[in-house]
């Protein structure tokens, strides 16, 4: 068998971590927001917004710290070459984000059809994305999974082998870049510009942009990782 | 007859500011138990951490199965190291650890997996992070022995062991052995515990190999003679003493080589008494005399101590 697809069923062993607790989170953020939105009077003013569909994309984050930071040093002990780790657990969360975004579009369309799910609720079909057809969305859901995922992934590498002075390093860094950023901004007197490229924004660019940072991410922590021991 | 299986050539492993491995030259053969003997941070788990591609050489070259191991499946599917602070997922039990093994390795034996789980009592539905420290090294010993990779590595496998289960360890590893040869390299600093079981010895410290010989020469290598002090002083002569300790007019000198038959006779007949050296005293002997260059600048060995501790936390 391939052993970049074993690392993948490895990762699966305890089924919580990757299915149970993804199912769980959505399952219990969906009840909890249906509860609060019956406990809200109707108004003529709208839909009632809420952005609990975004729990399941941060736990992902955690998942990819989690999925470096503990289970490398152990795949390194059953001597699984650092390539075929990253791609098992790389490719295995990619097949996870892409049935989660599947299911995001799915219960979109019935948020929909079901007027808010009888409550005038929006949840899944934010109007800013639902609005784009469905391989648009799933897109979108896809992409962002996969960078917040690669970012705990490449987090989590650059802990492994730098500690915590690379992780703080890394940190200052990325804020001085950004400090950097918004300083050449305001000092050029870009704002205005910076905020119509905002509002151009749609599910298609921003996904590509997270697309970009994502492949960034995650060649970065390949790389990171060839080096890394546990 | 002998094929080796491992290669190391002028191996250097350097942090900041400590070698921690220094001019290693090694050959392992197929089908042997090797010990791996020497001072907790002489530079053992730093050694077979290179071996199996889980840390790096500074500099030199190494060859396992005839290739090097970095990243290289076809070497890597035939080793199995479990280190002593090996880490498992946190959501992991026991069996968990075992399913995973089973996906990696070829010859995984699932049966006797179990048995051994019996045999140490180790509870399967608990998690890893929840098991005593014996426990955890049973997790491990297992792995090792069940996964049946040519190439296997126990690293201090015995630590939190009680007395009874670690010889149910010696004792399964070399019935284990016997039906099923294979290269095992056993780290430890419990010398004359593992003794018996190995077929070749490898004794290390401060990062250099003091002694690679076959267990049966090393046995043959040195012995103990003791009575009383001018009789002993006067049958020794000018042989190589390795260690002299005396309690009144006792003396009890360790000495290089051995005695002819001859020689045996005439010291039955001063009535000296002749035994041999175990293994762990002619480890500590070896390793004392490493040392003693450097006795005198107790500063430098306090600065290397303090260094070595500080390795042992980043590794």
């Amino acid at each position: 068998m391939n052993r970049a697809v074993a690392v993948a069923r490895m990762q699966l062993i305890n089924k919580w971590t990757f299915l149970g607790i993804p199912a769980l989170i959505l399952l219990s953020s969906f009840a909890l927001t249906l509860a609060i939105w019956a406990m809200i009077p109707d108004t003529a003013e709208g839909a009632k917004y809420s952005g609990a569909g975004q729990a399941v994309m941060w736990y992902f984050f955690a998942l990819g710290l989690q999925s470096m930071s503990l289970t490398f040093p152990f795949s390194q002990g059953l001597s699984i070459s650092r390539r075929n780790f990253f791609l098992g657990t790389v490719g295995l969360f990619a097949v996870v984000a892409a049935v989660v975004s599947g299911l995001y579009v799915v219960l979109g369309y019935l948020e929909t059809a079901t007027h808010g799910w009888g409550l005038n609720g929006q949840m899944f079909a934010l109007q800013w994305i639902a609005k784009q057809n469905g391989f648009m969305q799933m897109f979108f859901y896809f992409v962002l999974m996969m960078f917040l995922f690669l970012l705990g992934f490449w987090g989590a590498t650059v802990y492994k082998r730098w500690q915590a002075t690379g992780m703080l390093l890394a940190c200052i860094a990325l804020a001085v870049v950004l400090v950097g950023a918004v300083g050449l901004i305001t000092w050029r007197g870009w704002w205005p510009a910076v905020g119509s490229w905002m509002a151009a924004q749609t599910p298609g660019t921003t996904g590509l942009l997270a697309l970009g940072l994502a492949a960034l991410l995650g060649a970065g922590a390949y790389l990171t990782l060839r080096k890394a021991t546990p | 007859m002998s094929t080796p299986i491992v290669q190391m050539s002028n191996v250097f492993k350097r942090y900041r500011a400590l070698t921690a491995l220094e001019d290693i030259n090694l050959t392992l053969n197929q089908d042997k138990i090797y010990g791996l003997l020497g001072r907790n941070g002489a530079g053992k788990t730093t050694l077979m951490s290179i071996l199996t591609a889980q840390g790096f050489a500074s500099s030199g070259h190494v060859n396992v199965f005839g290739e090097n191991p970095y990243e290289n499946e076809k070497v890597l599917r035939r080793i199995c190291f479990i280190r002593e602070s090996q880490k498992y997922p946190d959501d992991f039990h026991a069996k968990h650890a075992f399913k995973a093994a089973a996906l990696f390795y070829k010859n995984w034996d699932n049966d006797f997996a179990l048995q051994l789980v019996k045999d140490f009592e180790l509870p399967l539905n608990r998690r890893i992070k929840k098991l005593s420290r014996g426990q955890l090294s049973a997790v491990g010993v297992i792995i090792g022995l069940a996964s049946r990779a040519e190439l296997t590595f126990f690293d201090e496998p015995y630590l939190g062991l009680d007395a009874v289960a670690r010889q149910l360890f010696y004792d399964r590893l070399l019935d284990d052995y016997a039906e099923f040869p294979r290269t095992i390299v056993l780290s430890s600093h419990l010398i004359d515990e593992v003794a018996n079981l190995l077929e070749h010895v490898i004794i290390i410290d401060k990062g250099k190999i003091i002694l690679d010989d076959d267990a049966d020469n090393i046995r043959g290598s040195a012995l103990t003679v003791s009575g009383t002090g001018a009789r002993v002083e006067s049958f020794i002569g000018n042989r190589t003493v390795l260690h002299r300790e005396g309690i009144g007019a006792l003396v009890s000198i360790t000495l290089e080589g051995q005695l002819s038959a001859g020689e045996r006779r005439e010291a039955q007949e001063l009535g000296l008494d002749v035994s041999p050296v175990s293994l762990q005293q002619f480890v500590i002997r070896k390793t004392l005399d490493a040392g003693a260059g450097l006795e005198f600048d107790a500063e430098s060995q306090a600065k290397q101590t303090k260094k070595a501790t500080r390795m042992g936390a980043i590794r």
